[in-house]
């Protein structure tokens, strides 16, 4: 039985501790460890793997297919645009010309500073305020190039 | 144990409750051809290749994980079950970047006896080629994923029969691939040599390291159409 | 009036922050109702009201909840699927934002019925803001003894579309890869943790109350004969009123986009989002109903100055991503499909590509493994129909006419 037993390890001096795994909830202690520290390091996939018992692989299988969840370091905000029809017939393409060059980095890049992490993503379900963007969980819609200054302005 | 009649092709088959469309028809010597299914493992439904045509059903069902049901009526080589299969195989041979005159496993390529099975030469269809480096640093097993074609045996053998874990899912769509630890090559940390995952594999995608004057296995096959 | 408010009769009305609002407009009598005749006269009342399921395939809901209350396993799941990821799709999140009372109503009573005593909440990753609120309408409910009989958890997405299929949204909740299974066996025999389970979308679940409270009957007269009561749309693209709006189900595409959402020069509109069906500006008056077209109810709308080309590619290169890469037919045949109609794009079509095309969508129609693989083609069967003129306009001159 794999439930009920937390682990530690030192990382640097700060502890991770996983506890309350019953291993239905993979999905849920990465969604947290996400969350909580940006990415999920390689430290803490391989500790998580020896708590669940579960191979690495699995974990990084989990990782790699939902588009939230990464292994790499991300910036402090996440900017996702939507570049699905009805904010591309709202001229989302505009707005995403006018990140790419307020910020100075492409799509799937991060500002040098960390501040910004951009990606286009699928549907957040804002098509009514399209075209539409989510800064972490926060939704922006009725987007125009005017606007996007004044909201990134807003995110250190 | 009930037995329960279908029909298959036309004519009456008994067989035991429980088992699949797949299963009988091998008993009765009928022959649907698989990619993803392994003997005695439990299905996965992956490749698509062994669907056939039930009375009723809209779409095809995958033979290796529909069980038999009394009444059935079934086709397993009707033309749209043929011609469903051939676009499968097609689609496959699209994406895999298959040298196959110099792969060590063509005489023995599942993926190319079926499609001279099936009389394709070349793939009407044109898409992304997969295109990997060849990992080769492992002393017992030599991976390339160029020529793999995701019907996951290696895996399924893996986890059940050698009980080892090693290979994973990774990513998701047309860039899934199977992936050992972080998306890292396969060494001799992670695998032994049992090479289950070796054998089972349809192409050329996981092989034993080539040795030095060693010659192809199998006779050579003749492609048609 | 097409436009009647059964799903939305509380959105706006109520605070949603604050359960005494929402029992000083009838709450949670439904629940003391449902209590007091029974699960078996509740799965009745649900089966004769005609109620089906909203998520687009429309299964008739009282079956689906008889089917797992008559399994012997004791342990049972019901999971509230709002994972509303369908491009166009927004009405989830207007129903949890502005009543998620309701939603905890209709799952309490679907609990009680099927004889569950966990239930899940399946919310997408990016409406992680809106699980505060539902937590706290949870939290109330608790507070005012509704939920002594079943435990409701939400469990949040993370970005995958394919995990609004049901068995791929089971495999999430397992917290593995959200990967279509293969049917049989059906969720309501071997579903979350291989015990039987019942799947509805959020729009069914919020029409419980409302048809525990005013019968079968009453609800059984809305609506066409096959589709009974009401729907909830997502209006969005080239309308003068985007927004989500409730209308019975017959109602026609003209009333909702000319009347309602005032839209005009149509050339084309897509129901149903990604794996829904185009519908030309010429059709306006088809019903929107389960025997017409319906979807999850999305309705997005392309006018006079749009091009199909971008749509259909729009649509191929989301499902290619979204795919969740299992089977064989999907994972290759939506990234060939999105090549293919890119040639179109830049205009070098062939005769040839356009059989391929045909081919290709009747094969994954026919072995794809789960819903999005099998209506992944349905944009391209759709758009060669009512657009064949466009696809053969793409065609250079001198190809035009030469068969392969």
């Amino acid at each position: 039985m794999r439930n009920g037993f937390g682990i530690s390890m030192n990382k640097s001096e700060e502890t991770i501790s996983i506890s309350n795994n019953n291993g239905e909830n993979l999905l849920v202690l990465l969604e947290e460890e996400q969350r909580k520290s940006g990415y999920l390091s390689q430290e803490f996939i391989t500790a998580l793997a020896q708590s669940l018992d579960t191979p690495v692989s699995e974990i990084y299988g989990v990782i790699s297919f939902y588009s939230f969840l990464s292994n790499k370091l991300q910036g402090r905000n996440i900017i996702r645009i939507c570049k699905n029809l009805p904010c591309f017939l709202k001229n989302s393409e505009l707005i995403i010309k006018c990140i790419t060059q307020e910020l100075g980095i492409k799509p799937g890049q991060t500002t040098p500073d960390g501040r910004f992490t951009l990606v286009l993503t699928n549907c957040i379900g804002a098509c009514d305020k399209a075209p539409a963007m989510m800064i972490n969980n926060d939704i922006y819609g009725d987007l125009t190039p005017q606007k996007i200054t004044k909201i990134l302005e807003s995110y250190k | 144990m009930a037995d329960i009649t279908v029909t298959i092709n036309g004519n009456q088959i008994t067989g035991h409750a429980g088992i699949t469309i797949l299963e009988l028809a091998k008993e009765n010597s009928i022959d649907i051809p698989t990619l993803c299914y392994c003997p005695d493992l439990p299905p996965m439904g992956a490749c698509r290749l062994c669907v056939v045509e039930v009375a009723g059903s809209k779409a095809l069902v995958g033979s290796c994980h529909t069980p038999i049901s009394q009444g059935m009526v079934i086709q397993t080589h009707s033309p749209k079950v043929m011609a469903t299969r051939k676009i499968i195989i097609e689609l496959l041979l699209a994406s895999h970047s298959g040298f196959c005159t110099v792969c060590d496993k063509s005489n023995i390529c599942e993926l190319r006896k079926l499609a001279m099975d099936m009389d394709i030469g070349l793939s009407r269809f044109q898409s992304k080629k997969r295109y990997f480096p060849i990992e080769d640093i492992s002393p017992y097993i030599t991976r390339d994923l160029s020529k793999c074609v995701l019907c996951r045996r290696c895996l399924q053998i893996c986890n059940e029969v050698a009980k080892k874990r090693v290979f994973g899912i990774g990513y998701r769509g047309f860039n899934s691939k199977v992936i050992v630890d972080l998306d890292q090559p396969i060494d001799k940390e992670v695998c032994r040599d049992c090479g289950l995952c070796i054998t089972s594999c349809p192409t050329g995608a996981l092989s034993n390291p080539a040795q030095i004057g060693e010659e192809k296995k199998g006779t050579p096959l003749v492609i048609r159409g | 009036m097409p436009e009647k408010h059964i799903v939305l009769r509380n959105c706006g009305v109520i605070n949603p922050e604050d359960l005494t609002s929402y029992t000083a407009r009838g709450g949670f009598q439904a629940l003391k109702k449902a209590l007091s005749i029974g699960p078996e006269q509740i799965i009745k009342e649900i089966k004769e009201s005609g109620l089906r399921g909203r998520g687009g395939a429309g299964f008739p809901c009282g079956l689906k909840w008889e089917f797992t209350r008559n399994t012997k396993e004791q342990s049972k799941y019901l999971i509230c699927n709002a994972d509303e990821g369908e491009v166009g799709t927004f009405k989830d999140h207007f129903i949890l934002e502005n009543d998620p009372f309701s939603l905890i109503e209709g799952i309490a009573i679907a609990s009680y019925a099927i004889g569950v005593k966990k239930s899940y909440i399946y919310l997408r990753g990016e409406y992680h803001n809106l699980s505060g609120r539902l937590q706290n309408a949870i939290n109330q409910a608790k507070e005012n003894k509704f939920l002594t009989h079943v435990n409701i958890e939400i469990r949040e997405g993370a970005g995958a579309y394919v995990c609004g299929e049901e068995s791929a949204l089971m495999d999430s909740i397992e917290g593995k890869r959200g990967e279509a299974r293969f049917k049989p066996p059906f969720p309501t025999d071997k579903g979350l943790w291989q015990k039987p389970t019942v799947i509805n979308n959020v729009e069914t679940l919020m029409n419980i109350p409302q048809i525990i409270l005013n019968g079968a009957a009453w609800f059984n007269q809305i609506g066409t004969e096959r589709s009974k009561g009401t729907k909830v749309f997502s209006v969005s693209g080239d309308v003068a009123c985007p927004g989500v709006y409730e209308l019975i189900l017959g109602s026609s595409l003209k009333e909702l986009l000319i009347n309602i959402s005032q839209s005009d020069n149509i050339k084309v509109v897509q129901i149903g989002g990604a794996t829904g069906r185009l519908v030309p500006g010429t059709a306006i008056d088809t019903p929107l109903s389960f025997e017409s077209v319906l979807g999850a109810g999305s309705i997005t709308v392309f006018n006079e100055t749009r091009n199909i080309m971008d749509i259909v590619y729009h649509t191929m290169e989301f499902l290619a991503e979204e795919s969740c890469g299992k089977c064989t037919p999907c994972r290759e045949g939506t990234e060939v499909m999105k090549l293919i109609i890119d040639k179109f794009r830049c205009g070098n079509g062939t005769q040839h590509d356009m059989q391929l095309l045909t081919e290709l969508s009747s094969a994954m129609s026919l072995a794809s493994l789960c819903g999005l693989g099998q209506a992944a083609p349905n944009v391209i069967t759709d758009s060669m129909q009512y657009f064949r003129d466009v696809y053969e306009s793409l065609i250079p001159a001198n190809l035009r006419g030469v068969k392969a």
